[in-house]
């Protein structure tokens, strides 16, 4: 049961941070400086060890397994597959009173957000190698990246939602004790927003448990479990086993919509997310925006769409207006932004909304773009945070106005901006390009013409990226300004960690965007699977 | 002659073994603290021999020590779980497993054709019930161990009367006075629940009602150095003694139109009769105000909060907590076992399923609007009553279905499994407060600011408390709702239930008990606004002092404990064993 790499990716990093923070916590205080050192190393070094773990995972894909022939409902390293024979043996069961269970796995849609976790989490520690009470900050960032594995690897409802909110804990005290000067109001937002809408999730997702029948075993009291295969195999047909059909299947949709919409966030649920930003501490953001928003794209495709796909035909338009709001809104406020995070923020929030159109474009290509996106943008927006965070870090400001020509003092900084502003307005050879190309044509195929709509607004990302870079790095004439917040001081250019983890961002944007099709393939695999077993059968069911 | 047979019966002794551990743990209380020095004098003329007959006397140092009832007391409740436990291991569900004790004291196994009647039953829902009384009396009585000195008023009497030694030992066997006093009526309390859980009689219940009520009257009113527990315990007194005489005179209508007070032969009347009997009825709702004070039920519950708050935290914790469980047995056995038809809906589905949903979001509001951490967990407790009683609505539907589970021992498998586990964070929430009182303080909000920088792990465990309270996954307290929220739909929802015409048309398709779910829900959506509020004080707020809380090792190992079981219980193999475990005492509890 806990042999296997995904258990150990989920339970491992938990487990150890705690015992770090143990350690830490109860070192006399004369040498804690000295020990916090030694695990701050430690706790790098076990997480690059987990990066090798998933890395290996991954080329496996080149030897043992066929990542690209995954049909739907098979996943690799499962520990519990052909759930209904396996929970009835006691393999993988949790609690068998009412059908919990540790069923963990991973697909094309799962995998690259395990491995984008598992490489996020030592370049954001390596970002802010030089954090104040480091060793308390590091193993939290490493519990975190347990509890956001966990998300990404659970076939059962009841552990996933468990991670789910356990993701929040770390992050709640990350924002609160690392934050900015108006850390207690960020935090405090943060966790009404997305625990409000995870309760809705919740009610959703009971709702799911509550009408699906499942064969009852033995010892189950309740006759209904959360494993998500045995209601995929009950619900993907609008079959009989989930009670009240379609009606209810578009009610729980709409449940689940509210919960993952405020995760990812899109417009209107969105407000919490650049106020959580701005006060965040860098590794913070960078995690936030490069896996937690990524949580809620996974879990509406994973759950929503996956588990009642009849209700996503039914709410595409739904989708498709959510999406190009937030796109278009998100984008518009960018423009007005004069705060570097605030505005990189928004834009979180424009390109989520690019990951709901190429869902609800509900073709395989325009599908797996969306998935592209999520990680593409988990590896650019990390990278837009980490120039910010160096921003405040050596300049003390992050207001745009207030600086100009920082290329000439900076040179690294300025070269990092750059790259990374390319990359997310979607530069060609960089990842967020295929992403954003893959949805376009997805969406010429299922709308036509419409896609002037999505494209055009690509124009305002441009404006708004090319428009704040230029301000904050050219411009000035020969001397530049340099901001007042710096009192005089000799500005300085990124450190040798900061610019260490950039680099390694850089590298993958660049990789991904030359070679997408090292993640596209195993990514359109499951998105040719999802439309064509399921899709289509719901098309021609429920719309004749 | 009965009375003899109820000791000397070997089958009787061994049925109730439990029990009677209590009754010596009692007599051992009464008699361990006054051995001492005491001596006869022979009665010869003009002689001074002084036989010792160990009695009275000046106490021995081991026998005045203020430890002593405490131990003894924890330890008789840790023997009879034992018992009661050890009885349910093998064989859980046989009829060799179940004992009646008729009249004349004699045990009779498995109850199947006896003539005469039976005061006791013993089967694996009372011994459930009687582990969980036992267990959280336990909890209370370890949590007094390190309280409760004796008052300065006597120690300043002690003092005017001898010099400074005499003062040490004469405020020691103060202390150990007072503590022999609580931990007897601990045992009462303990004894007289058994005996409500085990009776088969509605007169015997009664009886230990009572026994139970007027031994946790005194408990309430027992701190008498803080101004507000003289008060609480008499208001708690004045509504309990005139719920208890309503309950009272209810069963003597009872009495009036059956002749007979036996359970299984006023189900069997009431089964008989073709249209209610107003008598009937009327004892019936007398009876069901008692409860209501019991299990706190709006709105019975108004003396609930004011007796929490000025009751030692242990003791509120009993009464949040065994003394809940025990109402709600008393409810089964009265409505359930007595008045449910053989097939239909009861006839007080509309009742109780209106007291529930008013009690839970009473409660809740009284929770969100309270100061005093006591209070809120007043409040909320009077909120689990509801969900609860929305369980009972449930199970008056009296839903069966061809080749389904059953619904009913559903039901009753989810309120033994929540009334378990209630016991661990619950009580264990008031053990925290029991800490901060012993410094003093415990009665706003105020007081709990910033624990956790004065005591991390105390402060983790009374926030994971207060997320099961909440029913947040996985912990116990989730589990137990859900399980809750499980059997009021598997009572409401048929399988032709369609949501094609929407959602407020299907909803108006089912039976509006199903509405008590919902409610369940958003109640406790809303209620984790205050008990989240707690652990924001807790982290971020300053404390009003550095300095760490009370050193009460045995408090503390039970408080992790508490903790522990609250996460072991809500998600793995322990929770499996419990679940194993309500669900047969559900099944004794039908068969």
């Amino acid at each position: 049961m806990f042999g296997n790499p995904l258990t150990i990716l989920t339970l491992g990093p938990i487990l150890a941070g705690f015992a770090f923070m143990l350690v830490a916590w109860a070192a006399p205080p004369s040498k804690r400086k000295e020990i916090s050192q030694y695990i701050r190393l430690l706790i790098f070094a076990f997480s690059l060890l987990l990066l090798s773990l998933s890395t290996l995972m991954f080329l496996e894909s080149y030897s043992g397994i066929s990542w690209t022939s995954l049909a739907l409902n098979e996943y690799v390293y499962d520990n519990c597959a052909n759930a209904e024979i396996a929970i009835e043996a006691g393999g993988c069961s949790l609690v068998d009173g009412f059908g919990v269970s540790w069923h963990v796995g991973v697909d094309g849609l799962s995998f690259p957000m395990v491995w984008l976790t598992t490489l996020l989490i030592p370049i954001s520690m390596l970002v802010e190698w030089n954090a104040k009470k480091g060793a308390q900050f590091h193993s939290l960032i490493l519990m975190m990246e347990g509890a956001l594995i966990g998300v990404f690897v659970s076939l059962d409802l009841f552990v996933f939602y468990t991670f789910w909110e356990l993701t929040l804990i770390p992050m709640f005290f990350l924002i609160l004790l690392w934050g900015g000067e108006n850390r207690k109001y960020a935090a405090q937002k943060f966790f009404i927003y997305t625990f409000t809408a995870s309760v809705l999730m919740l009610l959703g997702i009971l709702v799911m448990y509550y009408f699906t029948r499942v064969p009852v075993w033995d010892g189950n009291l309740t006759g209904r479990a959360f494993d998500i295969t045995l209601m995929a195999s009950s619900s993907n047909t609008l079959g009989s086993a989930f009670l009240g059909g379609f009606g209810m299947q578009k009610a729980v949709f709409l449940l689940l919509l509210v919960g993952f919409a405020a995760k990812m966030p899109s417009v209107p649920v969105h407000t919490w997310l650049p106020d959580a930003h701005v006060q965040a501490p860098t590794a913070g953001s960078m995690l936030l925006a490069g896996v937690m928003l990524k949580m809620g794209a996974y879990g509406f495709l994973r759950i929503a769409v996956e588990l009642l796909p009849g209700a996503m035909v039914h709410y595409q338009l739904l989708l498709i207006v959510l999406g190009m709001i937030s796109l278009v809104y998100g984008a518009m406020v960018c423009l007005g932004q004069t705060n570097l995070k605030r505005m990189v923020a928004y834009s979180s929030v424009s390109h989520m909304g690019l990951i709901f159109i190429g869902i609800a474009t509900m073709q395989p290509l325009g599908i797996a773009g969306a998935i592209f996106m999520m990680l593409a943008h988990g590896i650019i927006s990390p990278y837009l945070f980490a120039v910010c965070g160096a921003f405040k870090h050596h300049y003390h400001t992050l207001e745009i106005g207030s600086m100009r020509g920082i290329a000439k003092f900076s040179p690294w900084l300025g070269g990092h901006m750059m790259a990374a502003w390319m990359g997310s307005l979607g530069l060609p050879l960089m990842a967020g390009f295929v992403a954003e190309v893959a949805i376009m044509i997805a969406f010429w195929m299922a709308f036509g013409w419409w896609v002037i709509l999505p494209a055009l607004t690509l124009i305002i990302t441009a404006a708004y990226y090319l428009w704040s870079m230029q301000r904050t790095i050219f411009e000035g004439g020969d001397e530049g300004q340099l901001p007042d917040s710096l009192h005089g001081d000799e500005p300085v250019d990124v450190s040798w960690h900061e610019n260490a983890g950039m680099f390694i961002l850089a590298v993958f944007a660049i990789v991904l965007g030359v070679l997408p099709f090292i993640f596209f393939d195993m990514m359109s695999s499951y998105s040719n699977e999802f439309v064509t077993e399921v899709l289509l059968d719901v098309l021609n069911e429920v719309m004749p | 002659m009965s009375t003899l047979t109820l000791i000397s019966d070997p089958q009787t002794a061994t049925a109730l073994l439990p029990e009677f551990t209590l009754i010596v743990g009692i007599a051992l209380l009464i008699l361990i603290p006054n051995l001492g020095k005491g001596t006869f004098r022979l009665p010869i003329p003009n002689t001074n021999i002084r036989i010792p007959y160990l009695f009275g006397g000046e106490r021995f140092a081991f026998t005045s020590s203020p430890r002593i009832p405490g131990v003894i007391s924890v330890f008789t409740l840790l023997f009879s779980t034992a018992l009661a436990l050890w009885s349910q291991m093998e064989e859980p569900l046989s009829d060799s497993n179940v004992w009646c004790i008729a009249t004349t004291g004699e045990a009779f196994n498995s109850c199947a054709g006896m003539i005469e009647p039976s005061l006791l039953k013993i089967d694996g829902f009372s011994r459930l019930l009687e582990i969980v009384f036992y267990g959280a009396l336990m909890l209370c009585g370890v949590a007094m161990w390190s309280r409760m000195p004796a008052t300065p008023r006597f120690m300043i009497h002690a003092q005017v009367l001898a010099g400074r030694r005499e003062d040490e030992r004469i405020a020691k066997l103060l202390d150990n006075r007072r503590q022999v006093d609580f931990h007897i009526l601990l045992l009462m309390v303990a004894l007289g629940m058994s005996v409500v859980v085990l009776a088969n009689d509605l007169f015997v219940l009664f009886i230990g009602l009572e026994l139970a009520s007027l031994s946790s009257y005194v408990l309430v009113a027992f701190m008498k150095e803080n101004d507000e527990a003289p008060e609480a315990g008499m208001k708690y007194f004045i509504v309990g003694s005139v719920a208890s005489a309503v309950g009272l005179y209810g069963i003597s209508l009872l009495y009036l139109w059956n002749g007979n007070l036996q359970i299984s032969e006023l189900a069997s009347s009431w089964q008989a009769m073709d249209s209610i009997d107003p008598l009937a009825l009327a004892g019936l709702a007398f009876i069901v105000v008692t409860i209501g004070f019991k299990v706190s039920a709006a709105p019975f519950h108004l003396a609930a909060p004011d007796a929490y708050s000025g009751a030692s935290s242990p003791v509120a914790g009993v009464l949040a907590t065994a003394s809940k469980a025990m109402g709600f047995v008393v409810l089964l056995r009265v409505l359930v076992s007595i008045t449910m038809p053989e097939s239909g809906e009861a006839f007080w589905v509309p009742v109780v399923g209106l007291l529930a949903a008013v009690t839970m979001t009473w409660g809740n509001f009284g929770a969100l609007s309270s100061e005093s951490p006591k209070r809120m967990l007043a409040y909320s407790s009077v909120a689990h009553a509801g969900y609860l009683l929305a369980a009972v609505a449930a199970l008056g539907l009296n839903t069966s279905r061809e080749g389904d589970h059953v619904v009913a021992e559903l039901i009753v498998a989810a309120m033994l499994f929540h009334l378990t586990v209630l016991v661990l964070f619950k009580l264990g929430s008031f053990l925290v407060l029991s800490m901060l009182e012993s410094e003093g303080r415990g009665s706003k909000l105020e007081d709990l600011y910033g624990l956790a920088k004065r005591e991390p792990l105390i402060a983790t465990a009374l926030f994971i408390f207060m997320l099961s309270l909440a029913g947040v996954p996985p912990l116990s307290g989730f589990l137990s709702k859900l399980l809750l929220v499980s059997g009021i739909v598997d009572a409401t929802v048929h399988n032709s239930m369609t949501f094609d015409d929407g959602v407020i048309a299907a909803i108006r398709s089912l039976h509006w008990v199903f509405l008590l779910a919902l409610f369940v829900f958003l109640n406790s959506a809303l209620s984790l606004f205050y008990y989240l509020r707690v652990g924001w004080v807790m982290f971020f707020e300053d404390p009003p002092t550095r300095k760490r809380l009370v050193y009460a090792p045995f408090l503390r190992i039970t408080l992790m404990l508490c903790m522990v079981g609250t996460l072991a219980f809500g998600i793995g193999p322990l929770a499996d064993h419990l679940l194993t475990l309500v669900s047969n005492a559900a099944e004794t509890f039908f068969g």
